[in-house]
């Protein structure tokens, strides 16, 4: 739980910045964003390919967990297509 | 952008794999924990900061308020019925996959959970089930926001908080931050509370 805050403090500290510096000037930020994406996603392939517990269950229930994740994703998509037109969201 | 992201997550898989071979816990723990974090965390301040200046995205999700709640609702009844349906169609224990897909792609809670609930066969789908759900958003995500604006943040289910919430956001637009952020909150904190009213079901 002390994770979750740790994630709230650092994204509303920066809209609340943002909001406050928004009438000076234009700050480049493209940049830092992709080369913070690059880091992190290197550390979460590093946190799964030193993860021996979860390759060492991909060869005995790869496929059936493939079929299901993808089924998760397909319905996840669906529902929120249809939840989108009940509520009216853009 | 998703060529590099392909890229990295394959040489960081590769650089782990060698690493937990080679066997230095502590090199492992600050690459894979306190490294992600700290990147994460910078990430989350500079996409806020991004946000707050942008007055478009402000005002857009102003327009759409609450209702951006459903976004998590629909994709939690989505991922659940998918377990349903997927288990009958292979034909295994239906409590138990409607469970591992309740995880909502958050692997490292799902699998330690199911394998505690269901036993190790179990435990281990709920380890690749919800990884799988993870690695397919990233790859799929210039397909899928071509589909609906939405669907990335309905694909990555719990991960839109943290690991692909950089990437919605790169892909679907600065005024996805706080939904996706919410959505991947939501499902987060929901996520051990269904996955054990589930398998109480039984």
């Amino acid at each position: 739980m002390s994770n979750l805050i740790n994630l709230i403090i650092p994204l509303i500290a920066g809209i609340l910045l943002g909001y406050f510096l928004r009438n000076k000037k234009r700050v480049k930020l493209d940049k830092v964003i992709f080369w913070a994406i690059i880091a992190l996603i290197f550390s979460l392939g590093f946190s799964i390919g030193s993860n021996s517990k979860l390759l060492n269950s991909l060869p005995t229930v790869g496929l059936t967990a493939i079929i299901i994740s993808v089924m998760t994703i397909l319905f996840s998509v669906f529902f929120v297509k249809i939840a989108k037109k009940v509520v009216k969201i853009e | 952008m998703i060529k590099y992201i392909i890229l990295t997550l394959i040489a960081g898989i590769v650089a782990g794999y060698i690493g937990n071979i080679t066997g230095s816990t502590l090199v492992i723990n600050f690459v894979s924990e306190h490294l992600f974090d700290a990147f994460l965390i910078l990430l989350l301040f500079v996409m806020g900061l991004s946000f707050g200046l942008d007055k478009d995205a402000v005002a857009k999700l102003k327009k759409t308020g609450v209702k951006v709640l459903v976004i998590p609702i629909a994709t939690a009844l989505g991922s659940i019925l998918a377990g349903l349906i997927g288990g009958l169609i292979l034909g295994v224990n239906t409590i138990a996959s409607m469970a591992v897909s309740a995880g909502y792609g958050w692997y490292t809670l799902t699998g330690p959970l199911i394998g505690e609930l269901f036993g190790p066969y179990w435990g281990a789908l709920g380890f690749t089930v919800n990884f799988f759900r993870e690695l397919i958003t990233i790859i799929i995500m210039p397909l899928a926001v071509k589909l609906d604006k939405h669907a990335p943040v309905a694909s990555g289910g719990a991960t839109t908080m943290d690991t692909t919430l950089p990437i919605i956001v790169r892909y679907c637009g600065t005024d996805m931050l706080i939904t996706s952020f919410s959505s991947g909150f939501i499902l987060t904190l929901t996520a051990p509370f269904t996955i054990i009213a589930i398998a109480s079901l039984r």
